[in-house]
């Protein structure tokens, strides 16, 4: 079915009849009976009135006169494609409805994403419903006619062939190996042709390093799981370092209680707050920029030279020295984020002393996830300003924004003869560009990847494009004048690149097919040769430069939400509230304790940032236990051109105040500042509303209200491995009434406290499941974001500086058996299901908002408003499958309820019972570390039951006996401590 | 009927002034008569323009939904139940006076009881205002009614408070209007005796065929009998219920089982204030002198001590139950109560509730009807605050600090505070113009209190 209205609007009506890929999953189909057709043309009719979604108004839904083959309405697909959210090239299965994609998870048969996805990946599905995309293609600024363009830059490209002109092409690794190798084709037939790889959130010094050190410029791939001993000096590998999704999960098996020896020891010598850093086991300030020094130090007790200096605090030299020398050989390594060749000349050092190449660190496997190389970009830099470039190109990248020289960039892109930008929305490079060629969304167009050398696979569309945007495969072969559809020239180069590679000897045909099935494809690793380690590139580091008094030193980190900027566009990641601070909507400068106390700000406050030279940068402060007090922290990506069209996306009324103040843009760009830069910091004196999910940060209660005995909340248990071992099953509180027996499922979960880093894909992928509203930056000051699952951030005593532990605790509605807000209601519309779920009816209920008073968790979610979705488009990407809730309701967390009973019927109809983990909830599914389960608590074999047997799980308030369903298994911290400090009573 | 009764000469009169029945019917209709002073204009414009924001303001809320209001998720009830709860509150010392003293034969009662009960149904109609507005889909309210359906059928829930509610305050206002309306009866009859045209008709109308016969005045005193019976478990039982709203649920703060009684003595406690508030002006301005009398107002002074002192004792209990049970989160709601971010509306209540009182220990004090006047709004005001302290000091920081907020309200909210005060005295107003503001037959039937016999009889 398709609704009438919608052909007309965007010109998609073949949206529904989608010239769907010929590979689909693996998918029989079951005979349908009238029930399920008549559920399956109820929800379809559902998904198409929800898609148009604007409350009461009458649409005619008409029925396809022939169906296309393989789509059933109401019927969800997976095609397995990659992310292209970020260079990290996760595999990913896409889930169709009705010809479009809802929904993204992570493919648990790619060895990157291992089945887990980020928040970034599982939001980026939005990005293809961006009203704001590119339709047609551009030419100062006009909408013309692709051969219109083609016709023009391919007479200009020949001009410049002729006269020996400069081409540059510059993309980041989000570019795939047939893609590459297409572009070098296509510069190949210019004299004077170059690739340029940039990564905006470099780690180029580290491949930088291995040439110096191996004589190979590659990435090596971290393999954590094999890590007993993990030292990381800086680099935020659970959060934003190359590749989060695939180290959390290794990260994460290295680190479960259940096998004490295997633990690993993790330390983070940082001197901001990284997500990474709130996960470690010990965790050290140290004084930005002394890096180099504390890794040389750490080499030469390594060495075993006594009576080296120790500039980090607290023995903490002596503590990881010990550790890495006690670790078996192979399985210590040490970790660095600082994008300096010596500082990870040193590091690379370490690693061969402590054997961890090979087993840890594997350098034969390289990544490609970062390729960039930083010296190019700048060369380029020079080149643009000298005006010697003559055609330059753009993918992925936008370096007039995120470059510190980015402005030199803009104004130099006036003197190429083609100009020309890729990007699908208008970026601040694009529209310094002559021509704008749109390409399609990663989800739109065909590509490959090979994150990690042998590990390839085929990102195949999962929807015909919107608009007349074209992938780059074409462009390239229209303006070499050899035009073919992408899937050919993509065929092509696996037919003779990596089909080659194959093993198992399939033919091409089958091989291809089999790859785009399974997401991924099993070939040879191209061989890589590097030399053994030369110890002695290593040199002594730089000395730490002397510094004003009172100033502060600069750094600037990726974002967790937006990352470099690519993501600025998306609302979810706008209002995913930061997994550190809590903050949404606006980036801010971090300052810690003591700096904060030293300046006489706090959080709200308004201050401006100094750079010696240079602009200077107006933020709100955000006061950050455990950073340096030598240290500002700001986040790139914020500050994109075209944000300033979210002002209105909150509800509009009377107090509302708009998301964008003053007809800004979300956010501040960082624009020149780098890090490391010596910056003044003023007070300006006026406070901003920081739009955090959280104002009280710490589970202690104020120090003037705390009750001797009672300062801390027992509601995150934390321990340690030591006191683990000795550990007894905690009783559950008794009670005076029969327990419920929920017939045949009682469905539970548990969530592994220590397995979760706080990283809030669950948000998003609960957000992206439930439809669950975006309200804008004033409805976040005022408390009243809509997120079903939230993760709350607790730090330890507040005040307590750098020295800080950090727990997160995913927090959603704990469904409980005898549950408080099902009795208050006056209307039923909240009631417990057979099967131990706590249901929300949207239709009764009449908003008295009684239930989320008594809600112990405060989970429960109030539509306050009509929370506009008038964007038409975007509303595409609503879940058919899941309500959406008008004014006045009440909603929170299903136990996505939508999927039990898919499965349910699934199996209904195959005639077996539910296989344990056959159901998963969206944020169960996506969780890189697989901290969340959810199974059947009837079945004494299901994970969730072993997991609730568990002598570390606990509930939640238990002792309210609301007999919650929602279980958590303790923090376990590997420290040698005995006691146990935070044990209930 | 009051010509048989004998009366003690001992006993202080109950009327001042050594009047006769003409001229109680000649006093208490006065307003009616004549066109409407200056002043009644000016004070009903206030309260029209009053009710007209109100009006506004819901009108708004209507149209944008609940979020025009300052309530989060955390806080899902703030002026919204706090006004309802004011409002009920004061509605009950309006039903003491007229049922329970009626009961308990304390005939000082017949000068305030008419307004006193009107008052009451005025406040408990502002009060049922606030539970269906509060709601998120205010037009699917009948949803609260056990009304027979096709959909299952589908009840509601009877073990929520909110449906007690319902039940309670519907009762208590039907109630109240039956027992208001049947004391009016023979006011009416009189009126009716006295006016002309039209509005002799509906006086005729609604008094019912009064005759003053000896039958007609027997039945009338058993009904009313009867009615204050079932007007007086009312007082008791509506506000238990309301407190129970909060007694009956797991937040810190509102789980307390001394509610009911802490809820009801408080409620008549306010209500007695809001009482003197109105009768002192009505008194002033009416020209009841000699019918409100010290006497009057000493009694009602009196009951607010006690009431007040009741209210601070619960005060006190729950203090020490907190500190008792031992409970982490019951202690940290009380302590954050009187010293988190909210002590200051904390401290306000106490003030106002428990030492503005004191100070009607003094007889001085009682008879300065303007010092009487200002204390009694002090206490409006504190039992306001008591009611804002219990909702919003016990949501905003419950269990887990992570969603631990803070409540302003918007100026919306305000305004519709501010309707419902509009509502009250626009009503009230045109009472105090179109009904007689004291029951003249019950007047009439204790003038000859404390008169010597025969002295100015009828």
């Amino acid at each position: 079915m398709k609704m009438k209205e919608r052909e007309d609007k965007y010109g998609l009506a073949q949206i529904g009849g989608v010239e769907s890929p010929n590979e689909v999953e693996g998918d029989d189909a079951a005979p349908v009976g009238r029930r399920t057709f008549l559920k399956m043309a109820g929800f379809s009719m559902g998904a198409a009135t929800l898609a148009g979604c604007s409350r009461g108004l009458e649409r005619n839904v008409v029925p396809y006169l022939t169906l296309p083959e393989e789509v059933v309405p109401g019927r969800a697909y997976r095609y397995a494609t990659v992310c292209g959210a970020c260079p990290a090239g996760c595999g990913i299965l896409a889930k169709n409805l009705d010809g479009r994609p809802v929904k993204l998870e992570g493919n648990p048969d790619h060895p990157v994403s291992g089945g887990g996805l980020c928040p970034i990946g599982q939001a980026s599905v939005l990005g293809l419903y961006d009203s704001a995309r590119l339709a047609a293609p551009l030419t100062d600024s006009q909408p013309v006619a692709w051969d219109e363009q083609d016709l023009e830059i391919t007479g200009k490209l020949e001009t410049i062939r002729n006269g020996r002109g400069a081409v540059r092409f510059v993309v980041d690794s989000c570019s795939g190996p047939a893609e590459r190798a297409s572009i070098n084709r296509f510069l190949d037939s210019f004299p004077d042709g170059r690739l340029i790889t940039y990564d905006p959130l470099s780690v180029s010094a580290i491949p930088d390093a291995h040439l110096a050190t191996h004589k190979v410029r590659a990435l090596p791939v971290y393999r954590f799981e094999n890590a007993r001993v993990i030292v990381s000096f800086g680099a935020d590998f659970l959060g934003s370092w190359i590749s989060p999704v695939e180290h959390t999960a290794g990260y994460r098996s290295g680190r479960d209680p259940k096998f004490p020896e295997q633990f690993s020891w993790h330390a983070q010598l940082e001197s901001r707050m990284t997500l990474t850093g709130t996960n470690a086991d010990r965790r050290w300030t140290i004084e930005p920029g002394s890096t180099g020094q504390a890794l040389s130090q750490l080499a030469s007790r390594l060495a075993g030279h006594h009576g080296v200096d120790d500039s980090l605090p607290d023995g903490a030299l002596n503590e990881i020295a010990g550790r890495l020398l006690a670790a078996d050989r192979g399985s210590a390594v040490v970790v660095c984020g600082v994008n300096d060749p010596e500082t990870q000349i040193l590091v690379n050092t370490i690693n061969d002393m402590l054997g961890a190449y090979g087993s840890v660190v594997d350098l034969a496997a390289s990544s490609k996830q970062r390729v960039g190389d930083d010296s190019a970009i700048l060369h380029l830099v020079d080149e643009l300003t000298a005006d010697g470039v003559d055609a330059i190109f753009f993918r992925d990248v936008n370096p007039v924004y995120d470059l510190p020289s980015g402005s030199r960039i803009g104004a130099a892109l006036d003197g190429p003869m083609v100009t020309a930008s890729f990007a699908s929305m208008r970026d601040e490079t694009s529209t310094r560009c002559r021509y704008a060629c749109p390409e399609p969304h990663y989800l739109e167009a065909w590509g490959d990847s090979e994150p990690v050398n042998g590990t390839v696979a085929v990102r195949q569309p999962v929807m015909r494009p919107i608009g007349k945007s074209r992938p780059l495969l074409e462009t390239l072969a229209a303006w070499s004048g050899r035009p073919a559809s992408a899937r050919e020239i993509l065929r092509e180069h696996w037919r003779t690149r990596v089909h080659t590679r194959g093993r198992g000897g399939l033919p091409f045909d089958s091989f291809w097919d089999q790859t785009l099935h399974d997401g991924r494809a099993d070939v040879e690793p191209l061989p890589v040769r590097h030399d053994a380690m030369d110890r002695t590139a290593a040199r002594p580091p730089q000395q730490l430069a002397s510094r004003r008094e009172g100033s502060f030193v600069l750094e600037l980190y990726p974002s967790l939400a937006v990352f470099d900027g690519r993501h600025a566009h998306n609302p979810w990641l706008l209002e995913m509230p930061d997994p550190i601070t809590k903050s949404t909507w606006e980036n801010f400068a971090s300052l810690g304790t003591e700096a904060a106390a030293r300046l006489d700000v706090q959080t709200g406050d308004e201050v401006r940032i100094e750079a010696v030279e240079g602009e200077a940068l107006t933020l709100p402060v955000v006061v950050q236990p455990g950073q340096h007090p030598k240290l500002v922290a700001i986040a790139l990506g914020w500050g994109r051109s075209g944000t300033d069209r979210f002002a209105k996306i909150g509800p509009q009324w009377l107090e509302g105040k708009p998301t964008v103040p003053g007809g800004g843009l979300v956010g501040s760009a960082t624009g020149s500042l780098t890090t490391g830069t010596e910056v003044g910091i003023v007070a300006t004196g006026k406070t901003r509303d920081l739009a955090c999910t959280q104002i009280h940060h710490s589970l202690f209660v104020p120090e003037k209200l705390a009750i001797p005995g009672h300062e801390r909340r027992p509601l995150v248990r934390e321990t340690t491995l030591a006191a683990h071992a000795t550990y007894a099953a905690h009783h559950e509180h008794p009670s005076l009434w029969p327990e419920h027996t929920m017939e045949p499922h009682h469905w539970g979960m548990a969530i592994d406290l220590t397995a979760c880093t706080g990283c809030a894909a669950c948000v998003i992928a609960c957000q992206a499941e439930n439809n669950v509203p975006v309200v804008g930056r004033d409805e976040v000051f005022r408390a009243r974001e809509m997120h079903w699952m939230r993760i709350d951030r607790y730090y330890g005593r507040e005040g307590d500086g750098q020295d800080v532990d950090v727990v997160h605790m995913p927090m959603l509605c704990q469904h409980c058996d005898n549950a408080p807000c099902e009795t208050v209601c006056p209307v039923q519309a909240t009631a417990q299901s057979a099967e131990g779920l706590n249901q929300q009816v949207y239709n009764r209920c009449v908003g008295t908002r009684y239930c989320a008073n008594n809600c112990p968790y405060k989970v429960r979610r109030f539509n306050w408003f009509d929370y506009p979705r008038e964007d038409r488009l975007q509303n595409m990407v609503l879940n058919p499958d899941v309500t959406v809730r008008s004014r006045g309701v009440m909603e929170k967390c299903s136990m996505c309820v939508q999927r039990i009973q898919e499965t349910k019927s699934t199996a209904k109809q195959e005639g077996r019972p539910i296989r344990d983990g056959e159901i998963q909830t969206a944020c169960a599914q996506t969780c890189p570390a697989q901290a969340i389960t959810f199974g059947d608590m009837n079945d004494p074999e299901s994970q969730v039951t072993h997991r609730k047997n568990d002598s570390r799980h606990y509930l939640v308030l238990d002792e309210l006996g609301i007999k919650p369903v929602v279980g958590y298994l303790d923090v376990v911290r590997n420290r040698d401590e005995k006691a146990e400090p935070d044990e209930h009573a | 009927m009051s010509t048989h009764e004998v009366y003690s000469t001992l006993r202080e009169p109950l009327v001042d002034g050594n009047l006769t029945p003409a001229d109680v019917t000649r006093d208490v209709c006065a307003p009616m008569d004549g066109k409407p002073s200056g002043l009644w204009w000016v004070g009903f414009l206030i309260a029209v323009s009053l009710l007209g924001l109100g009006v506004a303001s819901v009108a708004y809320l209507m149209a944008k939904g609940i979020g025009v209001w300052g309530l989060n998720r955390t806080v899902g009830w703030g002026f919204d139940i706090t006004n309802f709860v004011f409002w009920v509150g004061i509605g009950h010392a309006g039903t003491l006076i007229s049922a329970v003293l009626f009961l308990f034969r304390q005939r000082w009662r017949t000068a305030v009881n008419r307004s006193a009960e009107a008052m009451t149904i005025f406040a408990v109609m502002c009060a049922g205002l606030f539970p269906l507005i509060h709601m998120g889909r205010p037009w699917l309210a009948y949803f609260v009614f056990p009304y027979p359906n096709t959909r299952g059928p589908l009840w509601i829930n009877f073990r929520s408070a909110l449906c007690w509610d319902v039940f309670a305050i519907s009762t208590y206002f039907l109630i109240s209007l039956g027992f208001w309306y049947i004391g009016l009866v023979p006011d009416l009859a009189t009126l009716r005796d006295r006016a002309q045209g039209l509005k002799q008709k509906l006086f005729r109308f609604f008094s019912l065929g009064w005759d003053g016969g000896f039958r007609t005045w027997h039945r009338y005193e058993t009904v009313y009998l009867l009615l204050a019976g079932l007007a007086t478990p009312l007082v008791f039982s509506v506000h238990t219920i309301v407190s129970m709203d909060f007694a009956t649920s797991v937040i810190p703060g509102w789980h307390t089982t001394i509610f009911p009684p802490y809820f009801v003595s408080g409620a008549i406690f306010s209500g007695l204030a809001m009482v003197l508030t109105l009768m002192l002006i009505a008194r002033k301005t009416m020209h009841l002198e000699n019918y409100i009398t010290e006497r009057h107002v000493g009694a009602m002074c009196k009951l607010i001590i006690a009431t007040g002192g009741i209210v601070a004792a619960a005060y006190a209990t729950e203090f020490f139950i907190a500190w008792y049970s031992g409970n982490e989160y019951e202690r940290f709601v009380f302590i954050n109560r009187a010293f988190g971010p909210y002590a200051w509306a904390y401290w306000t209540m106490v003030t106002c509730n428990v030492l503005t009182p004191q100070l009607f220990w003094f007889s001085k004090i009682r008879r300065n009807f303007l010092i009487v006047w200002v204390l009694s709004i002090l206490i409006n005001v504190g039992m306001w605050f008591e009611r804002f302290v219990i909702i919003v000091t016990s949501l905003h920081r419950d269990f887990l600090p992570s969603s631990w907020s803070y409540y302003v309200p918007t100026k919306i909210e305000i305004a519709t505070f501010a309707g419902s005060f509009g509502l009250f005295f626009t009503l009230f107003f045109l009472f105090c113009r179109f009904l007689p503001v004291l029951a003249m037959a019950e007047v009439k039937g204790v003038l000859g209190y404390g008169r010597s016999r025969g002295g100015g009889d009828s």
